[in-house]
């Protein structure tokens, strides 16, 4: 590369003519920047939610009651846990709390002296004393609502009021510090008891019932075995749950990329008649480099290494300035688009996460419509009779 | 080295033929230096694109060094000319915002040559061209004089047996004509075969062995 | 429409074969002026319009070859991804399966690419040439390959409109496991069998391609591609999978395997395409060593590639599956 000659005219080329280039330059980084922070934040969302979605059990039963999720008795476990199969059966209890009209946080009720607890869990509770965190009602807040309790000046405890009208007091014990910002900030983690207790629910009720199926293709026959448990019973397995996440950020980023592939569209068309108008300058250019023979293979090979080395270059750039904007900026602006103001809080930060498949879509988008549409026009170019440089 | 049989150009305007060459029949030697002298329109600078490869025949053959020149593909006539005609334009051509050494180059780049060994060509070029003091200088920064330097350089850099002069004169003052005429001489004691097409009339008095076409309204005069 | 619509691999996708099919259609029309008025012998304006015109052609398909390729790889990926929101589907196997045009689609993406591969060649060659000798081949080829864009084009539209989100698809275990007595395998072959033919037919592709015999070649080739995609499918995959029931063409490109399949399915590709163009060229009374070559490395690194994970399983855990 760096002895061949063709590649020191070609930087030759693009130093001299880079005033004719700055515009198209400019124009495509910021479209290509536009694609890469949508699709860089939609990414970065779903991982999340991926993320989380492993540490979840492969299925959950419910029940239902008119047709909404009402309390499960735990005696269902026991039928559970003697299905064939049937691995990690977890009594589950949580809800949300409502603080006031605005602010509601996660209350997750564990099974502290359960080992086969959520992972992650287990994680945080290796820096919690169990048994000081257990001699009495003690939580542990996430930074969202340790900050929502600080400006209310609760520092030490809180009065929960149950659904049944009473009080229920509460030491806030620690702060939880969470990788995940997408759980971490508004939850609440206490006993299992605790939490029945604040959410209002029976010594024998549960909010769902959690359990693993190692074995992929015994999920289907057990799912099936699950529902005819109960009447009432409904089983949700992981992949509903992805399938779920997935369209709803399809929906939004679908709709976008569809309104940007109209935006594209126009590029092309106008970056078709710019390339179309080559100045009379331009054609003396390549009659000179045809004269002096030049080959029109020759020259399309310049051109097109030309306009390759555009995209590239706007592609680098625009997905750089992207990332900076979005992992390290947080994206200002299009964060509140594109999440639409609910559950902002959640989303701090973003987890920065690029992979293979996001950057491959954002460039073939790209160099799809550019090079698409210069074609003929280089083409038109390159084929200028080396006669006209006489 | 350039042999031109019943060599015919028209161009069609309004269904009529307009012949800008007509039969011509032309046979040139290895080393000889030719003028080819005509008033303005008569043909000179179609006849000697046609040469060059740069503009097809209505009919009739070509043959420059053993090619039939106007029916080679295009790969094969580039390669062809980069590698055996250089050609001094009559506004010198140069690129613009390139140096004189990169403008130098330029032939060379198609045939996919190493920079090192281009640059150092280059270099000769314009050595032999009497102008590698101002090598770093681009096109506008150079006089008319200073710029058919560069462009004789260009037109000599692959080493070519064939070099085609279309009024190479004619943007330049007398002083340069003269010492133009000169690097002709050299040119052609190289043993070059040289085609010039003018009208200038310093043309006329060369201290070196050359011969005479004259062409009129598309057709040589006397014997080719 | 539905929520496979708004996913973005499927949009992009769309959008790309649309763009495709467009310039494809502008290229059909130049190629048909110049099957119908190329005369090279002529020196009319016609004509030197017609000589740029066919390097406009080789352009076009040299961009449309590459972005073939390209959206081929993206295909594949899409169809993987797609697997979450297909009920039933566990990777590509179960989305490609989902209706009848799915394997149709696959299959008409391979051809295109060797056809047009087989056109960039005979392009390479012609204009190598002093008299454009291959002129009317190559742009029959062409034709063949634009013809095979607008039936990709179309069954892009009937495959993926055709996918109906509420029936479950079957998952490769369903689609490639062995049923109950049957035997997936063509031919009444056993994997011994399969085995031993695959090696013997590798083989005798090295031979007959250094003995330059380009019938047996051919011939070897197209069997050796048959017999391969059944002992990946159901004997080498088993060992990328570690698990003796796995069998599937797809799963082996999911990151889990670090997308091998993509380089075993690449290679094999890579040797029957450049191994069928250097016969096909060879037929034409041309010689090409580097085709030559291209293939020969792409067997035996699709060669060795497979038998390496038989003999690290083995090596490994001391046993075979
Ligand atoms: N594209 C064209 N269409 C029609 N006529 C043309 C075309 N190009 C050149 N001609 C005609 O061909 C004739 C010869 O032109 P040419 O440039 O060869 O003359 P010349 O001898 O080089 O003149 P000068 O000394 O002015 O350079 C002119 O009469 C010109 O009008
Ligand atoms: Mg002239």
């Amino acid at each position: 590369m760096r002895n061949n000659s063709f590649f020191y005219f070609l930087t030759l080329n693009l130093l001299k003519e880079k005033r004719r280039f700055v515009g198209i330059v400019l124009i495509s980084t910021l479209l290509i920047f536009l694609l890469s922070s949508v699709l860089f934040i939609s990414s970065s969302i779903k991982h999340t939610l991926n993320q989380t979605l492993i540490a979840q059990p492969d299925f959950i039963v419910q029940n239902i009651k008119g047709g909404r999720v009402s309390p499960i008795k735990d005696e269902q476990v026991d039928k559970i846990v003697d299905i064939f199969g049937v691995k990690k059966v977890t009594k589950r209890v949580y809800g949300r709390y409502f603080f006031d009209d605005k602010y509601s946080a996660l209350i997750i009720g564990v099974d502290f002296l359960d080992e086969q607890s959520n992972k992650k869990l287990a994680k945080i509770m290796d820096s919690v004393d169990l048994k000081s965190f257990l001699s009495k009602d003690n939580m542990l807040v996430g930074q969202g609502v340790l900050n929502y309790l600080k400006s209310h000046y609760y520092t030490s405890n809180y009065n929960f009021l149950t659904p049944s009208g009473q009080m229920q007091k509460v030491n806030i014990f620690k702060a939880l510090n969470v990788k995940s910002s997408l759980l971490s900030n508004d939850i609440i983690v206490m006993p299992l008891e605790l939490a029945q207790k604040v959410l209002g629910l029976k010594e024998n009720e549960l909010t769902d019932i959690a359990l693993n199926v190692p074995n992929d293709s015994e999920w289907a026959n057990i799912k099936a075995k699950l529902e005819s448990l109960n009447f009432s019973t409904r089983v949700v397995t992981k992949k509903d749950m992805k399938k779920a996440y997935e369209n709803l950020f399809n929906y939004k980023g679908g709709l976008f990329l569809v309104l940007y592939l109209i935006v594209i569209a126009t590029f092309s068309l106008l970056l078709y008649l710019r390339y179309s108008l080559a100045s009379s300058l331009e054609r003396k250019e390549i009659a000179i480099l045809r004269a002096v023979g030049w080959s029109i293979k020759d020259v399309l090979k310049l051109k097109f290494l030309e306009n390759i080395f555009l995209v590239i270059f706007a592609f680098v750039l625009g997905s750089s300035l992207a990332y900076i904007y979005v992992f390290i900026l947080g994206a200002p602006l299009l964060k509140d688009i594109f999440l639409g103001g609910a559950n902002l809080k959640q989303f701090t930060t973003f987890t920065p996460v690029v992979d293979y498949s996001v950057l491959s879509t954002i460039f073939i988008v790209f160099a799809v419509a550019f090079l698409g549409s210069v074609l003929i026009p280089v083409w038109k170019i390159a084929v200028t009779e080396p006669k006209e440089a006489l | 080295m350039v042999k031109i049989e019943n060599l015919n150009k028209f161009y069609e305007i309004d269904g009529q033929k307009q012949y800008v060459l007509n039969a011509i029949n032309l046979n040139i030697q290895k080393g000889e230096c030719v003028i080819l002298k005509g008033v303005s329109g008569s043909g000179k600078t179609t006849l000697l694109s046609i040469i060059a490869g740069l503009d097809k025949p209505s009919s009739g053959k070509v043959l420059v060094d053993g090619e039939p020149i106007s029916k080679l593909p295009d790969m094969h006539l580039s390669s062809f000319r980069a590698q055996k005609i250089g050609i001094v334009f009559q506004n010198f051509n140069l690129l613009d915002g390139v140096s004189l050494a990169d403008n130098a180059m330029v032939p060379l780049i198609a045939s996919g040559i190493g920079l090192k060994e281009a640059k150092l060509k280059a270099q000769d070029a314009l050595k032999l061209a009497n102008i590698d003091h101002k090598a770093n200088k681009t096109p506008i920064e150079l006089s008319g004089g200073e710029k058919q330097r560069g462009a004789i350089a260009r037109a000599l850099v692959a080493n070519p047996n064939l070099i085609l002069c279309d009024e190479p004169t004619a943007n330049l003052d007398r002083a340069n004509s003269l010492s133009f005429i000169q690097t002709l001489k050299e040119l052609h004691n190289m043993g070059k075969t040289i085609i010039v097409a003018t009208h200038d009339s310093l043309f006329e008095e060369l201290d070196f062995e050359h011969r005479v076409v004259e062409i009129s309204q598309g057709s040589l005069v006397g014997r080719g | 429409m539905n929520e496979l619509f708004l996913n973005n691999y499927v949009i992009v996708y769309l959008f790309s074969e649309a763009v495709l099919f467009l310039i494809a259609l502008y290229a059909f029309f130049k190629d048909i002026s110049i099957l119908r008025f190329w005369d090279f012998n002529n020196f009319s304006s016609k004509q030197l319009k017609l000589e740029k015109q066919s390097y406009l052609l080789s352009t076009i398909a040299t961009f449309i070859f590459t972005l073939k390729l390209t959206l081929l790889i993206y295909f594949v990926y899409m169809i993987d991804s797609l697997s979450i929101i297909i009920p039933g589907a566990m990777c590509g196997a179960g989305v490609i399966s989902a209706n009848s045009y799915g394997m149709s689609l696959l299959f008409v993406k391979l051809i295109t690419i060797f056809t047009f591969l087989l056109f960039l060649t005979l392009n390479n060659l012609d204009l190598k040439a002093k008299n454009y000798p291959l002129l009317k081949f190559k742009s029959w080829v062409l034709l063949a390959g634009l013809l095979l864009i607008f039936l990709e084009t179309y069954l892009d539209i009937a495959y993926l409109f055709n996918i109906d989100l509420s029936v479950p698809v079957s998952c490769c275990s369903a689609l490639f496991g062995n049923l109950e007595g049957a035997n997936p395998l063509p031919f009444g072959l056993d994997i011994k069998m399969l085995l031993i033919l695959y090696y013997t037919l590798f083989v005798s592709i090295i031979l007959s391609l250094l003995l330059d015999n380009k019938l047996l070649t051919a011939v070897t080739l197209i069997l050796f591609a048959v017999i391969s995609y059944y002992a990946v499918v159901y004997f080498f995959g088993t060992y990328i999978y570690e698990l003796p029931t796995h069998k599937c063409p797809f799963c082996m490109m999911q990151k889990e395997y670090y997308y091998i399949g993509y380089f075993v399915w690449g290679t094999l590709f890579s040797a029957l395409f450049f191994g069928l163009i250097w016969v096909i060229i060879g037929l034409l009374k041309y010689e090409s060593k580097v085709l030559k070559r291209i293939t020969v490395t792409s067997l035996v690194l699709f060669v060795s590639l497979c038998s390496a994970y038989v003999l690290y399983y083995y090596f490994k855990n001391g046993v075979f599956l």
